[in-house]
């Protein structure tokens, strides 16, 4: 298998003070750098360098890293990707602090996706040797690990089947217009693994960011989290609550500058001979969100 | 304290100091369509007819641009109001959710 997970994502925050107190202390995640005006994160089920940076100035998407088992799994990809017509670019390593050599696709929506295969290892913070449950002093929410994102893009086709075709991804949920062949793609969400989605896309005017979102152990964490979110005065926009796709729990919330995260746990096993679910827009409320089944009028319209 | 105005006048609210425009309304049982009420997505974007705010947070560009500022846009989770306002909402009208809050809201500003 050539890609892992999602392994970083970077956006920008309007106020980095303000970012800094809702990453760290808030979503619990531990710096691990903080070198010319961006802050790097990683969770503490994480043994990676970083798996979230955020950088001063505007708000919203600046790129996201995906990690390869091996440099013959990124050589793979550049192949096919330059061969699907999308425009590739090598990164040197240290080009991002901690990352080795790898390329950077640009979609046609603008979104600048890394591919790599080396980071520098950091260490799980329970460690390897004997290790505990989970870190005794637990900061915020204690969000272990980063797990996906929802990209809004305007070719939801073209784009899933360059994660299809060039990444060996494959789609466990789709929401399309018909139950027909010739139905057209709303949404898809997109996986490497077993998890439900490592990456989503949903139809927009406009090329954004929806969310990204931390993979969390289970409901009580997340309804520990909703807790954590009154105390913080963190906006939520929805939840805690499951998703019909997916079947996760989850909460969406925002940070300091209107960049909407989740918190997410749940969902099935998938494996690759798995059938696709599809949902139909008349069913929407209930494909996102299961128990009131309703769109919020923010899901649609709200992106960074 | 400066006093919010909203459309027509039918609808007047006192602002408390350094309070947002969508504080205060929400504060005094309003509602109307927000989203990240971080001033990051731009949706609760009104049109400001009178008066003068200042941000409290350094606004992206690409959510609030000059132009828009000086052509009286302003991004209500963020602009805090430095006298009197009068703003109409866009494309939504203004909810109110509940009377009990109004009411407290006028015990103790007023
Ligand atoms: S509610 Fe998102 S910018 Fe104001
Ligand atoms: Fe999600």
């Amino acid at each position: 298998m050539a890609v892992m997970r999602m392994g970083y994502m970077h956006v920008k925050v309007t106020d980095l003070a303000e970012a800094k107190e809702h990453y760290a202390n808030t979503v619990g995640l531990y710096q691990t750098l903080e070198q010319d005006g961006r802050v790097y994160y990683k969770g503490w089920d994480e043994w990676d360098h970083h798996s979230v940076v955020i950088e001063e100035g505007g708000v919203g998407y600046v790129k996201c890293g995906f990690k390869c088992e091996k440099p013959e799994d990124v050589a793979d990809i550049e192949t096919k990707a330059i061969a699907y017509g999308y425009p590739v670019a090598r990164m040197v390593a240290g080009e991002n602090p901690e990352v080795g050599d790898g390329i950077r696709v640009t979609l046609p929506s603008g979104h600048q996706i890394e591919f790599y295969s080396q980071m520098t290892a950091w260490g799980l913070e329970v460690g390897t040797h004997n290790p505990d449950a989970f870190p005794r002093h637990m900061v915020g929410i204690g969000a272990p690990r980063l797990d996906h994102a929802l990209l809004w893009v305007d070719d939801v086709a073209g784009i899933e089947k360059f994660f299809m075709d060039c990444v060996g991804m494959w789609a466990t949920e789709r929401v399309q217009t018909s139950l027909d062949d010739d139905a057209h793609t709303i949404a898809t969400w997109l996986t490497i693994g077993e998890s439900n989605h490592d990456i989503a896309l949903l139809e927009a005017p406009e090329n954004k960011i929806h969310h990204f979102a931390f993979e969390m152990r289970g409901w009580s964490d997340i309804l520990h989290a909703a807790d954590i979110f009154s105390m913080d005065d963190v906006p939520i926009d929805i939840g805690p609550t499951r998703h019909g796709i997916t079947r996760g729990t989850t909460i969406y919330f925002f940070d300091p500058a209107g960049n909407r995260n989740e918190t997410f746990a749940g969902g099935y096993r998938c494996f690759r001979d798995r059938p696709t679910v599809v949902w139909t827009p008349d069913q929407l409320g209930k494909a996102i969100f299961y128990h009131s089944r309703e769109l919020n009028d923010r899901f649609l319209t709200v992106a960074t | 304290m400066p006093k919010l105005t909203v459309d027509s006048g039918d609808v007047t609210v006192d602002l408390l100091e350094d309070e947002t425009i969508l504080e205060g309304l929400y504060r005094n049982g309003f509602a109307y369509r927000v989203g990240c009420r971080r001033g990051g997505c731009a949706i609760c974007k009104v049109d400001l007819l009178q008066g003068e705010v200042v941000y409290n947070r350094p606004v992206a560009e690409n959510v609030l641009t000059e132009s828009e500022m000086a052509e009286g846009t302003c991004l209500t989770c963020r602009a805090v109001a430095v006298t009197d306002v009068r703003i109409a909402l866009r494309e939504d009208n203004l909810r109110r959710v509940s009377s009990l809050m109004a009411l407290y809201a006028a015990t103790r500003t007023g």
